[in-house]
C-alpha cells in the first residue's frame, strides 16, 4: 500500500498540483475575470433592466441569429453578457459581448480569458476535447487511490490528529503532509469523488446506453427538458418584452436568480424564452431547472426542475464541487481547503525527494532520477506560481487593443512556465527554489502596483468605489507575495545551514 | 455561522484534551479514564449543537456543508495554534463556549 501511495503520488503529483491549484483559483473565477477586465463598470444588480437592455442590443445586432443567450449580471459578475451563434466560417462558434447592464452600451473591455482560463485549465489542461478531460479524470482517479492508500500508509494520522512539530526537517514535512490531509479529509474525498461524478457520462457511458436504450440523447433531454426547441415556424412574430417575462418568472419562483436567459428563434412565431435558474440558489447543481415561456404570447409553457433520485445525488456532488451556493465565508473556506489540497500534494512531492536525497547526501552528483524529480518539483510548484503571475502580469502590461490579446496572455503563461522549467533543469537545488520563489514574490507584489498604473481601477480606487472583487484579488496577491517571500527566506536560511559539513556527516547512514 | 465556528473549535479543544499526549503537554498530568470519556462526549455534543445551529439557520443542505466546512477550518486553526502556543490554543477553546453563548444571544 505504501508503495502504491508513493509511486502513484510521484507520477501524478505535478499534474495533481496544477489541477488542485488552478481549481482553487477557480473558486474566485468571476472575481478574477472582473480583475482581468477592470473596464467593466460595477452597477447595483437590476436583472429586469439588464434584460431589457440585452433585448434591445440583440434585436439590433443579432436579429438573424437562431438563439440568443443572455447572462444577466450577478453580485459576483458585473457585466451583462450576451452571446449568439456566429455565422458559419467566422472562426469561433459564438460571438460574445459584454454590455453595461444599466445602459446596454457595449463595454470596451480588454480581451482576456480571466478566471475562465484557470477554470478550463483545471479540467481540460489546455488539451483538445476529450483528451484533457480524460487526463484530468485519470488524475482524479489516481487521487482517490492515493487518498485511500494514504490513510492506510499513514495510519497514525488519526492518533496524531493534532500533531504538527515545526522546525524538525523531514519530521515536519511528514507532519505537515499528514495534517493538511487529515484536517481537510472530508473536503479532499468530496472534491476528488465529485470530480469523477461530473464526468460520469463521459467515463461510464455504458450505464447511460443501457438506461436510455442506446440513445444517450434521452439523458440530456431528461437533464435539460427545455433545451431542445421545436423548429422555427417561419412566420415572423414579435418577441414579448423580456422584463415582463422576468416579472412572470419571479411570480412563478419568488426570489429566484437566473443565470441565463435563452431566446430560441427570436423574431419567429414559434419563439420561446427559457429562464435558467442560477446554480447558487441551492447546493445541488441541477442545470436544467428552468421556466419556458412562449416568446410571442408570453404564456408559461413549462416549469421544469429535473432532479429526483439519482439526478439529485449527482447534482449534489456536482454542486458541492463547484460551490456556486457559497457566500463569501464559504467561498473563502473552499479556497483555503483547496490550498490545503495543493499543499498536501506539494508536501508529498517534497517528502519523496528529501527522503531519497538524504541517502545520496555524500555523493558529489546525485543520480539522474533524483535530479529529474528535483527539477520537476521546482518547475511544477514554484514554476506554476510563476506562470500564474506571468498570466496576470501579461493582463496588465499587454496593449489593451492588441489583436489576439487573450491568446497572448495564455502564451505568456506557458512561456513563463517553460523558462522556469529550463532554469530548474539548470539549477534544481535549494538555491533554485530561493530564486524562483523570490521572483514570484516580487511579481505578486508588483501586480497591484501595475494595476494602479495601467488601469483606472487600482487598489485604492477599487476600495474607494467599493469594488471588492478587484480589491480582494489585489489584496490576496499582496498576501501571496508575503507568503512566498517568507517561504523563500526560510529555504534560504535552511540551505545556508545545509552547507555546513557537520550536518551532512550527521545524516549520512 | 460564528456561533457554530466557536462551538466546533471548543469541540476539537475537548477532543484534543482527551488525548494523553496533549493533556500532559498542556496540563502536566495524565487524564483519568472517566475524564477522557467525558471530554469525548462533550466534544461530540458541541459538534452536534454546532451542526444543528447552522442547519437550523441555513437549511439542511447548505447547513450541512457549512457545518463540515467550519469543523475542518476550526480543527486546522487549533492545530496551527497548538503547534506554537499550546496553552493559548486551549485557553481560546475554553473561552469559545461563553463566546458562542454571547454571539448566539446577541
Amino acid at each position: 500500500m505504501a508503495w502504491l501511495h508513493t509511486w502513484l503520488g510521484l507520477c501524478f503529483g505535478w499534474l495533481l498540483f496544477a489541477i488542485f491549484f488552478t481549481g482553487t483559483l477557480s473558486y474566485f473565477k468571476e472575481e478574477l475575470s472582473h480583475w482581468a477586465q477592470p473596464e467593466v463598470p460595477v452597477r447595483a444588480v437590476d436583472t429586469r433592466t439588464a434584460l431589457g437592455n440585452a433585448q434591445a442590443y440583440l434585436a439590433q445586432q443579432a436579429a438573424q441569429a437562431d438563439t440568443w443567450y443572455i447572462m444577466p449580471p450577478t453580485s459576483r459578475q458585473a457585466a451583462l453578457e450576451v452571446m449568439w451563434q456566429a455565422p458559419p466560417g467566422a472562426g469561433s462558434r459564438f460571438i460574445s459581448k459584454p454590455l453595461d447592464p444599466a445602459s446596454g452600451a457595449l463595454v470596451a473591455a480588454r480581451d482576456s480569458k480571466g478566471g475562465d482560463f484557470f477554470y478550463r485549465f483545471h479540467y481540460e489542461l489546455e488539451l483538445n476535447y476529450p483528451f484533457g478531460r480524460w487526463l484530468a479524470s485519470a488524475a482524479a482517479l489516481v487521487m482517490l487511490i492515493a487518498l485511500v492508500s494514504g490513510i492506510i500508509t499513514h495510519k497514525k494520522i488519526f492518533k496524531e490528529f493534532f500533531t504538527f512539530r515545526p522546525g524538525k526537517g523531514q519530521r515536519s514535512w511528514l507532519d505537515g503532509h499528514n495534517a493538511v490531509a487529515v484536517l481537510a479529509l472530508p473536503f479532499h474525498v468530496m472534491i476528488t469523488y465529485s470530480g469523477l461524478v461530473i464526468f460520469m457520462a463521459m467515463l461510464l457511458p455504458v450505464t447511460l446506453m443501457t438506461v436510455y436504450k442506446g440513445e444517450p440523447a434521452g439523458f440530456y433531454q431528461a437533464l435539460f427538458p427545455n433545451a431542445f426547441p421545436a423548429p422555427a415556424k417561419g412566420e415572423p412574430g414579435t418577441l414579448v418584452a423580456l422584463p415582463d417575462l422576468y416579472d412572470q418568472a419571479q411570480r412563478q419562483w419568488p426570489g429566484a436568480r437566473f443565470s441565463r436567459v435563452e431566446v430560441q428563434h427570436p423574431g419567429d412565431q414559434g419563439a420561446r424564452v427559457v429562464f435558467y435558474r442560477h446554480g447558487g440558489d441551492r447546493v445541488a447543481y441541477l442545470p436544467g431547472a428552468s421556466l419556458a415561456f412562449d416568446g410571442v404570447t408570453g404564456q408559461l409553457i413549462e416549469s421544469a426542475i429535473p432532479g429526483d433520485g439519482a439526478m439529485l445525488v449527482a447534482g449534489g456532488f456536482y454542486g458541492l464541487h463547484m460551490g456556486q451556493f457559497a457566500g463569501p465565508v464559504e467561498r473563502w473556506l473552499y479556497f483555503v481547503f483547496g490550498l490545503s489540497g495543493t499543499a498536501m500534494v506539494g508536501t508529498g512531492l517534497v517528502l519523496w525527494l528529501t527522503k531519497r536525497q538524504l541517502k545520496h547526501a555524500r555523493e558529489a552528483r546525485p543520480p539522474f532520477g533524483l535530479r529529474l524529480v528535483a527539477t520537476l518539483n521546482l518547475a511544477g510548484m514554484a514554476g506554476l506560481l510563476l506562470a500564474v503571475a506571468g498570466f496576470l502580469t501579461a493582463n496588465r502590461l499587454l496593449p489593451v487593443h492588441m489583436v489576439g490579446r487573450a491568446e497572448w496572455e495564455v502564451r505568456v503563461f506557458f512561456l513563463t512556465w517553460l523558462v522556469s522549467l529550463l532554469y530548474a533543469a539548470w539549477r534544481p537545488t535549494r538555491q533554485g527554489w530561493v530564486h524562483q520563489l523570490s521572483v514570484a514574490a516580487v511579481l505578486y507584489a508588483v501586480l497591484p502596483l501595475l494595476g494602479m498604473v495601467t488601469t483606472a481601477r487600482g487598489l485604492p480606487q477599487a476600495i474607494a468605489v467599493q469594488d471588492w472583487a478587484i480589491a480582494g484579488v489585489d489584496l490576496t496577491l499582496l498576501g501571496a507575495a508575503c507568503m512566498l517571500a517568507w517561504l523563500a527566506r526560510k529555504v534560504a536560511v535552511k540551505s545556508a545551514t545545509r552547507v555546513a559539513p557537520a550536518r551532512v556527516a550527521r545524516v549520512a547512514p | 455561522m460564528l456561533v457554530a465556528a466557536l462551538l466546533c473549535y471548543a469541540g476539537f479543544g475537548c477532543l484534543c484534551l482527551a488525548m494523553e499526549r496533549h493533556h500532559q503537554g498542556v496540563l502536566g498530568r495524565k487524564p483519568g479514564r472517566l475524564l477522557q470519556v467525558a471530554l469525548r462526549v462533550a466534544a461530540a455534543l458541541l459538534w452536534l449543537v454546532a451542526l444543528a445551529q447552522v442547519m437550523w439557520a441555513a437549511g439542511w443542505a447548505i447547513g450541512l456543508a457549512q457545518g463540515v466546512g467550519l469543523a475542518m477550518a476550526s480543527a486546522g486553526m487549533l492545530v496551527g495554534l497548538l503547534s506554537y502556543w499550546p496553552r493559548l490554543a486551549l485557553g481560546l477553546a475554553a473561552l469559545a463556549i461563553p463566546g458562542a453563548l454571547v454571539a448566539g444571544l446577541a
